[in-house]
């Protein structure tokens, strides 16, 4: 069954519900601060819970319930602080994110670390939440003279950021994190010179088979296309939710059974390579993966390309 | 004896919970000065209220050349030409003098002019301030402000209610001689008064009201003489 | 100096939008002593109303259909949630708003699925155009001088046409304007399809400056256009629209300084300001009764 939550402080009401249905396995949430927030009441529930795609090292980190399929919040700072120092060139970087949003909190200050121990020097900046004007953020960004503007927000925030940098003749480059891998932020930067590179865990290409039978799926299906922005690209949450599913019927598999306990016992012991590269837990609950996908924005086709494999080293 | 032109039947009127006027019965001949009056809490802003539509009567009847009044909306009866000067003379402060007089004419689709000229012969003050906020006028001057813009929906019948309330006595004897005035025009006025002796010398005909209820009624001038009216509303001890 | 420049244009043009919002907050609070809570969502329901509009129709019918849904909208609000309240304690419509405001924002959230939908590009104000050096939307230009406008036919409706007089008498009496003829359900509905339809202009040079819209979005600028009411004055429409410039470029500012976290607490610490040193408002009306 599906829920969807947006916030942190509806996350336990609607966890209570999925314990309450006795799923054997949860599979959720897409971001790190919704994870945190249910993780308790499926530890109560002695529930494993996979994250498929949230990325604070909080979700797993001092419990045996949560597990997570994707890479690590460092893991994505220190990669795209390196892609900006490395392969962009940037000297000064602007960072902005939500006030009080851990996703976005923390993704900047690996980021900032890994920046500054390139050489770089960084300014940060926190919006409210529900803010819809981001214009002055991008004139101070401008006016700094930075290289790279690196702002890991939702996608209500992004698209807006995107859209509004369009209007303002910017030179800097627009990084993001997966939360930034979209279409409704491709469609933003569509036909703009917005140079945008966001980093994530899949990229269209990588596994010919799953595009194509994910291509099918949507273009077959009216509510799937809506939610994937009217069209068939496909993002990487889309593979990440695909894999989280086969790994978490590995573990049932494997545990030879339904049982909520018995699965969470099984689970650590998979390993399972999906469309997004090997899949395997180490002790905290955590993949072990080294790599993430670099891809860039190609805004006359509203597609994205890619760019490079980066590692973290 | 004039026709009558207001008839009221039985009327029993619910303020608040409380039942503030319990069954009077009153005619209002036309082309005369009736007055209501009594002390505090005895019914007689409820009754005028009644007439006006501002509230909705237990039972009874109200009756306007022969047409029933309860049940219908405010607007409909100032239309049938009956009007309402409010107690405490209730004109709207953030508007000029003239536009208050306009309001009076809310209703009215015709043009204005000689009524206009009418009310400022009548209080020629008023023309001074035309363009004044009627907030920053004096008692006196927003009593006659009050009555003006009454007199702008051409209404048969006016009430009024208390029009000497917090009013010098110089102040009140001008008011009262406008009444007799726009009286003498042919408008029939129905007033409530506290101050009973200005009240009783003007009226043709006068009610007691106490409690909710008609304990006496005749001539004005003959109520003046009467000796408990003397003692209850005209402060006169006995002697 | 492009700084600046761009920085005094955003702030000019969110005060035009706030202000647009505001003149309906203090039209309905002069008239009802309504805090409208729902009315920066009807707000943000005409946006939500545009994006589906015009995916099937073309936009100069889409336009003109969203503004009008949005008028039924805010009239259809005040018949059924609030008329039925008026002879109740004030405090139980501002609860009814505050409910409307919940449900609206609900109703979006069921209608798009949580997803932040794209505002449509209107030709010509979503142009981008070069003044002093700084780079922006058409939009940002327009915005001012429309509210100008705008604020001026009101007022010339206000102070001149039967309705305004009505308007203003029923602000101040409602018993004593009844008197007078006044039909109140009548003056009332017309000061709310006024409040709605500035709500569906303003939104539309919102939503084209800020183009996602999700069911929060009415929410904050409500709230902001709100202050900006009390701070002018409420009741006072020029008020209205000073206090909704002034939030406008003051927050756009703070934000580009090194104290941007500030710039929401800033508005409401001048609602705080204001209500402590001058409660009445800047342009608040002044008390002129007299007994």
């Amino acid at each position: 069954m599906l829920i969807t939550v947006l916030t942190s402080q509806k996350a336990p009401a609607a966890a209570a519900v999925l314990v309450g249905k006795n799923v054997a396995i949860v599979l959720g949430s897409y971001g790190s601060g919704v994870s945190i927030a249910a993780s308790e009441t499926f530890k109560n529930a002695g529930v494993a819970a996979m994250g498929i795609t949230c990325t604070n090292p909080n979700v797993t980190a001092g419990n045996d319930h949560y597990f997570r399929i994707c890479f690590l919040d460092p893991f994505q700072g220190t990669v795209l602080a390196n892609f900006a120092a490395k392969e962009l060139g940037a000297k000064k970087a602007y960072c902005l994110g939500e006030l009080g949003n851990e996703y976005d909190q923390g993704l900047i200050s690996y980021f900032t670390e890994a920046f500054k121990a390139a050489g770089g020097t960084v300014i940060s900046d926190s919006f409210p939440t529900n803010n819809s004007d981001f214009t002055t953020y991008i004139n101070k960004a401008k006016s700094e003279g930075c290289d790279v503007f690196f702002c890991p927000v939702s996608i209500a925030y992004s698209t807006q950021i995107v859209a509004q940098a369009a209007t303002k003749d910017v030179s800097f480059a627009i990084l993001g994190s997966d939360t930034l891998d979209d279409n409704m932020v491709l469609d933003a930067a569509k036909g703009t010179d917005i140079k945008l590179y966001v980093s994530t865990f899949y990229a269209e290409g990588g596994n010919a088979d799953f595009d194509a039978g994910i291509k099918e799926y949507i273009n077959t299906n009216a509510d799937a296309k809506t939610a994937n922005g009217g069209n068939d690209t496909i993002s990487a949450v889309t593979a990440m939710g695909y894999d989280a599913y086969f790994v978490a019927i590995e573990a049932i598999k494997a545990a030879n059974s339904t049982d909520p306990g018995a699965i969470k016992t099984a689970l650590p012991t998979v390993k399972y390579t999906g469309v997004s590269g090997d899949i395997a837990f180490d002790d905290i609950g955590d993949a072990k993966r080294d790599t993430a996908y670099i891809k860039t924005a190609d805004n006359d086709n509203a597609a994205w390309k890619f760019v490079t494999q980066q590692s973290a080293k | 004896m004039s026709e009558t032109i207001l008839e009221i039947n039985d009327l029993r009127v619910s303020y608040g919970g409380i039942e503030a006027v319990k069954g009077i019965t009153l005619d209002v001949h036309k082309g005369k000065i009736v007055t209501l009056i009594g002390s505090n809490g005895a019914g007689k802003s409820t009754t005028l209220k009644a007439v006006a539509g501002l509230v909705k009567p237990q039972s009874g009847s109200i009756k306007f050349k022969g047409q029933e009044l309860i049940g219908l909306s405010p607007d409909k009866i100032v239309k049938s030409g009956v009007v309402l000067v409010p107690e405490g003379r209730r004109v709207f402060p953030n508007l000029t003098v003239k536009e208050n007089l306009k309001m009076g004419a809310y209703l009215r689709k015709d043009d204005l002019t000689e009524d206009f000229e009418y009310v400022y012969s009548l209080f020629p003050r008023l023309k001074e301030r035309e363009w004044q906020l009627a907030g920053t006028l004096s008692g006196g001057e927003q009593q006659m402000l009050a009555v003006g813009r009454a007199l702008m929906s051409k209404p048969e019948l006016i009430m009024m209610d208390e029009p000497s309330l917090g009013l010098a006595p110089i102040v009140v004897k001008d008011i009262f001689k406008i009444i007799r005035t726009i009286n003498e025009a042919g408008i029939t006025v129905l007033l409530i008064e506290q101050n009973a002796f200005m009240a009783l010398q003007n009226a043709d005909w006068a009610y007691v009201l106490e409690t909710g209820t008609i304990k006496t009624q005749r001539e004005g001038l003959e109520l003046l003489d009467d000796e408990t009216i003397q003692e209850a509303y005209l402060g006169k001890t006995r002697e | 100096m492009e700084f600046a420049v761009s920085q005094i244009l955003s702030g000019i043009s969110l005060g035009g939008q706030y202000a647009l919002i505001a003149i309906g907050y203090t039209m309905v609070y002069g008239i009802l002593r309504l805090i409208n809570f729902a009315h920066g969502d009807v707000f943000m329901i005409a946006g939500i109303m545009m994006i589906y509009m015009a995916t099937t129709l073309p936009l100069y019918i889409a336009i003109p259909a969203m503004i009008i849904c949005t008028v039924l909208l805010g009239f259809l609000i005040e018949r059924a949630a609030y008329k039925p309240l008026r002879a109740a304690p004030r405090m139980s419509v501002m609860i009814s708003a505050i409910g409307v405001s919940y449900l609206l924002q609900n109703l979006a959230l069921y209608i798009t699925g949580g997803q932040p939908k794209t505002y449509p590009r209107i030709p010509w104000i979503s142009d981008t155009v070069t003044i002093f050096g700084a780079r922006t939307y058409v939009v940002t230009l327009v915005t001012p001088f429309l509210v100008i406008a705008l604020v001026v036919a009101l007022t010339l409706l206000i102070n001149h046409t039967k309705i305004g007089i009505a308007m203003r008498a029923v602000s101040k009496d409602f018993e004593t304007s009844q008197l007078m003829g006044v039909k109140i359900n009548t003056v009332i509905s017309v000061t709310f399809i006024i409040g709605s339809f500035l709500a569906a202009v303003g939104s539309v040079l919102y939503f084209t400056n800020y183009p996602t819209v999700v069911p929060m979005s009415g929410a904050m600028p409500g709230l902001k256009a709100f202050v900006a009411a009390v701070f002018g004055g409420i009741g006072s429409i020029p008020g209205a629209v000073i206090g909704a410039f002034i939030i406008g470029i003051c927050e756009t500012l703070i934000k580009g300084t090194d104290y941007a976290i500030f710039s929401d607490a800033f508005t409401f610490a001048l609602l705080i300001v204001i209500l402590v040193a001058k409660p009445t408002g800047i342009f608040g009306e002044k008390t002129t009764d007299k007994v």
